[in-house]
């Protein structure tokens, strides 16, 4: 059982000149982290700082190159996740470690001593899992099948696994990225409980915002190194973005701590992208989009704000051609793409950054300069008849991982062993460098540190000074409010409203998106 | 019945591995393995049939731990291996019947495996006869599929090897052992196959051929794939692939004006023609056919 409120609550934790390389990249070099009792500690990094790295090699998932782990004050050998949770540490990874076929209780006792009998005792599980998530506010249906479940839940399911293993130190690897605002504080309430239950939290985040606001502690990582760590209160954006990026980066011109309100002339252009009526059902039978109809002009960005789920993938994979529409028609400058192909949607003029990254547009196995060159390889440069010019490709994929700055050995490296962010650079690279009329872009900068996401947004921007039109579909409404010439709100797969920059207002956005108000 | 037992035990063999994420291709060849060691086990011991079982027991369950040993330890490819492991078995088998007993002219004779007749069962006319007068393994072969499948599906054991084919890297971050539950699977697997191999010497044929399986191994993955790699279906479909392997062979004796290769395609066509809707919605492990590295990187 969980000892609840017993003093002293979970051990101290410190890591101490943990190195770690994976063939020729170094991933950790000399870390050392320090975690104290009853604190939740933020952990920042850019894009392949090494974070999940380290916080793996604590799960007993990597084996360390050199360094050791003190739990409580003596040295700990961790050789595998269930040494690792012998010593209380639970893990909820950056990519959810569940079996979607399972439900919700298979899922939480696999692997616990309890289970290891002939006999599964199931509803004694089901119970305890309804204790712990009445404990702390982790609402789940321990028989739900994961694979109906929402993001949000599956987040809960992933918590109460370790909970269920009277975990003491959790950690948290970019919980948030998935969550709705409303979940991610709901989350943050679940984690003041578990705090005051004396628990100790390690949070890995990318966003200063969130940092600063539920974080007794943070530090920052960058090139295997952990290089600041400060008390919460003393923390400010400024400190932590200096840390983050070095000192090459002016934090009071970035981008990102613009005003968001900053006016900017209406863009007048043509209409590049047009769609009316566009329907998707969903394969349940159930409608996932309704009577769409949109514009987005030349030279305008148009954002759809809305809670996940709400039809916006149907939307972006109806425009795409990757799922067919049960009615609507879709223009581009002019030209109707009703019912087109991904490659003649591509070839129109369409570019595309998906929002699952790791299912869509993406090939794991494949190297670095395949997947940079992916849905263009049957034009030119690249493609020649039947037959690819591979010396163009790996030029032209050498220049990309120059320019966006993608962390990997060379264009030959498997894309799977990039860290996320760098996969989004491969992403953006591909869709950003091919001349286009319309973007579509589905919450782009999710998982994102903060460089590469001022990198996003920069070129964003400059795409739509060229002249092509945008549509941005997210779930982060600081980025909405921020890039946005339009922003429309989609509610049950239904466009609820619109609202022009001028007339802005979060809380006006956020009574849309939960349907309680209609908008003009 | 009789036919169904070297269907039923190799495909649940077959199975087992799978169901860890190992995909077996070797059948034919333990099989072969099984049959010849089974046979000489219990004709060099003047007829000792339990002493002939048991070797080829342990026959396949040496495959088995030879095909963990190759993927899980030294994560060579599964595909390749299994072919290497057919091979030897196919050799194997034949080498040890030539040393043990030489080239002869009458092929030297096992007795084969008496049936039992379940007492007050078996009178029961018509079905009783043919349902409830069969030898040992007939029965085991049906317990044997009961037992996998509660097993399976309500043990804490049988959760975590579900869990391995389907996700070890989930598995493994719960405290799961993927290795040891992937060498168990695999070796356990092995022995069914291997005395699936035994049983056909000890029923059908009182000594040992080179043909003596007769591509019943590699239906068996078959078999394994139509039952969607769950032992209930897979006893079904065997049962039904046995039953219209019996009434083809009755069709064939009787002689009706249809070509007896036709006669023999119909055992395998009637089974796709039944498994395929079922075929379509059935899954199968997600891991099946690859090799588990906890560092790494891996998408499913
Ligand atoms: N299993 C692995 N195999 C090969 N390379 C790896 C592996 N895991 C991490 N790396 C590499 O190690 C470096 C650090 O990766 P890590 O995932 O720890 O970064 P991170 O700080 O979590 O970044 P992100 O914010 O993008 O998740 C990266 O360059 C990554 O490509
Ligand atoms: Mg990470």
């Amino acid at each position: 059982m969980l000892r609840a409120g017993q003093p002293g609550g979970a051990p101290p934790l410190e890591m101490r000149g943990v190195r770690k390389a994976f063939g020729p990249v170094v991933a950790l070099d000399a870390a050392d982290f320090h975690l104290r009792e009853r604190e939740i500690h933020g952990l920042l990094g850019g894009n392949g700082a090494g974070k999940t790295t380290l916080m793996n090699i604590l799960y007993g998932l990597y084996r360390p190159d050199a360094g050791e782990v003190l739990v409580g004050g003596r040295p700990a050998q961790i050789r595998s996740p269930r040494d690792a949770l012998g010593h209380g540490i639970g893990m909820v990874h950056q990519h959810f470690l569940q079996i979607e076929s399972f439900t919700v209780a298979h899922n939480v006792v696999l692997g616990t001593p309890s289970s290891r009998g002939l006999r599964l005792d199931l509803s004694g599980a089901e119970e305890r899992i309804r204790t712990l998530a009445a404990r702390f506010g982790l609402d789940v249906d321990p028989r739900a099948l994961v694979a109906e479940l929402p993001i949000g839940a599956r987040q809960r399911v992933e918590i109460l696994k370790a909970l269920y293993r009277d975990a003491r130190i959790l950690i948290l690897d970019e919980p948030t990225t998935n969550l709705t605002p409303q979940e991610v504080d709901a989350l943050f309430g679940s984690l003041r409980a578990m705090v005051d239950e004396g628990i100790s939290v390690v949070f890995i985040t990318h966003k200063i915002r969130e940092a600063l606001n539920v974080c007794d502690r943070v530090s920052v990582m960058r090139a295997g190194r952990r290089v600041l760590s400060v008390e919460g209160r003393e923390a400010s954006d400024e400190v932590l973005v200096r840390a983050l990026v070095g000192e090459d980066v002016d934090v009071r011109r970035s981008l990102l701590f613009s005003d968001e309100r900053a006016a900017r002339p209406t863009p007048a252009g043509r209409p590049a992208l047009r769609v009316e009526g566009l329907s998707v059902t969903s394969p349940q039978g159930a409608p996932a989009l309704r009577d769409c109809s949109l514009v987005v002009r030349e030279g305008e960005v148009l954002g759809i704000a809305g809670v996940a789920g709400n039809g916006q993938r149907e939307l972006v994979e109806a425009l795409m051609g990757v799922r067919a529409a049960a009615g609507g028609r879709v223009w581009l400058d002019g030209t109707e793409l009703t019912g087109a192909e991904a490659a003649r949607v591509l070839a129109a003029g369409v570019a595309y950054i998906p929002e699952d990254r790791l299912q869509d547009g993406f090939l794991p196995k494949a190297d670095v300069a395949q997947n940079l060159i992916l849905g263009f390889h049957r034009r030119p440069p690249y493609g020649r008849g039947p037959w690819l010019d591979w010396p163009a490709v790996y030029d032209a994929a050498r220049r990309l991982i120059a320019e966006y700055r993608i962390r990997t050995p060379g264009p030959h490296e498997a894309a799977v062993n990039l860290s996320g962010g760098n996969i989004q650079r491969v992403m953006l690279a591909r869709a950003f460098s091919h001349p286009c009329r319309v973007l579509i872009a589905h919450n782009p900068t999710r998982g994102l540190d903060v460089p590469s996401t001022e990198f996003v947004y920069t070129k964003l921007l400059e795409l739509r000074e060229a002249g092509a039109g945008i549509l941005l579909i997210s779930e982060d409404l600081d980025e909405l409010l921020l890039l946005s010439d339009r922003i429309a709100v989609v509610y049950r797969g239904q466009i609820v409203g619109t609202l022009p920059r001028p007339a802005f207002d979060r809380y006006a956005l956020g009574r849309l998106m939960s349907g309680v108000a209609d908008g003009g | 019945m009789l036919t169904l037992v070297p269907y039923v035990l190799a495909s649940q063999g077959t199975m087992l591995a799978g169901r860890a994420g190992i995909f077996n291709v070797s059948q034919e060849g333990i099989m072969l393995a099984g049959a010849s060691v089974g046979f000489l086990g219990a004709y060099l011991s003047g007829g000792n049939l339990l002493q002939g079982l048991v070797l080829a027991t342990v026959t396949g369950a040496l495959f088995g731990l030879a095909l963990a040993y190759f993927t899980t330890t030294l994560k060579m490819d599964q595909f390749v291996v299994g072919l290497a492991l057919f091979f030897i078995g196919l050799a194997i088998s034949t080498l040890l019947y030539r040393l043990a007993v030489g080239v002869t002219l009458t092929p030297p004779l096992i007795p084969t495996l008496r049936e039992i007749a379940l007492p007050g069962l078996s009178h029961i006319p018509v079905v009783g006869e043919i349902v409830f007068r069969q030898n040992v393994l007939v029965y085991g072969a049906i317990v044997l599929s009961l037992i996998l499948y509660l097993f399976l599906y309500t043990s804490g054991p049988g959760l975590a090897l579900r869990a391995v084919g389907e996700h070890p890297m989930a598995a493994d971050s719960l405290g799961v052992n993927v290795p040891v539950v992937r060498y168990v699977a695999t070796v356990v697997g092995g022995m069914l196959i291997g005395l699936a191999g035994a049983y056909l010497p000890m029923v059908y044929t009182a000594t040992f051929t080179d043909g003596i399986v007769r591509g019943r191994g590699w239906l068996s993955i078959a078999l394994t794939f139509f039952g969607g790699w769950s032992p209930h279906l897979i006893f079904f479909g065997a049962l039904f692939f046995a039953a219209v392997e019996v009434l083809a062979f009755r069709v064939q004796v009787t002689g009706i004006g249809v070509p007896y290769q036709v006669i023999l395609m119909l055992p395998y066509l009637a089974t796709m023609a039944v498994m395929m809707p079922t075929f379509r919605r059935l899954q199968i492990p997600a891991f099946l056919g690859k090799n588990y590295d906890r560092e790494r990187r891996m998408l499913l």
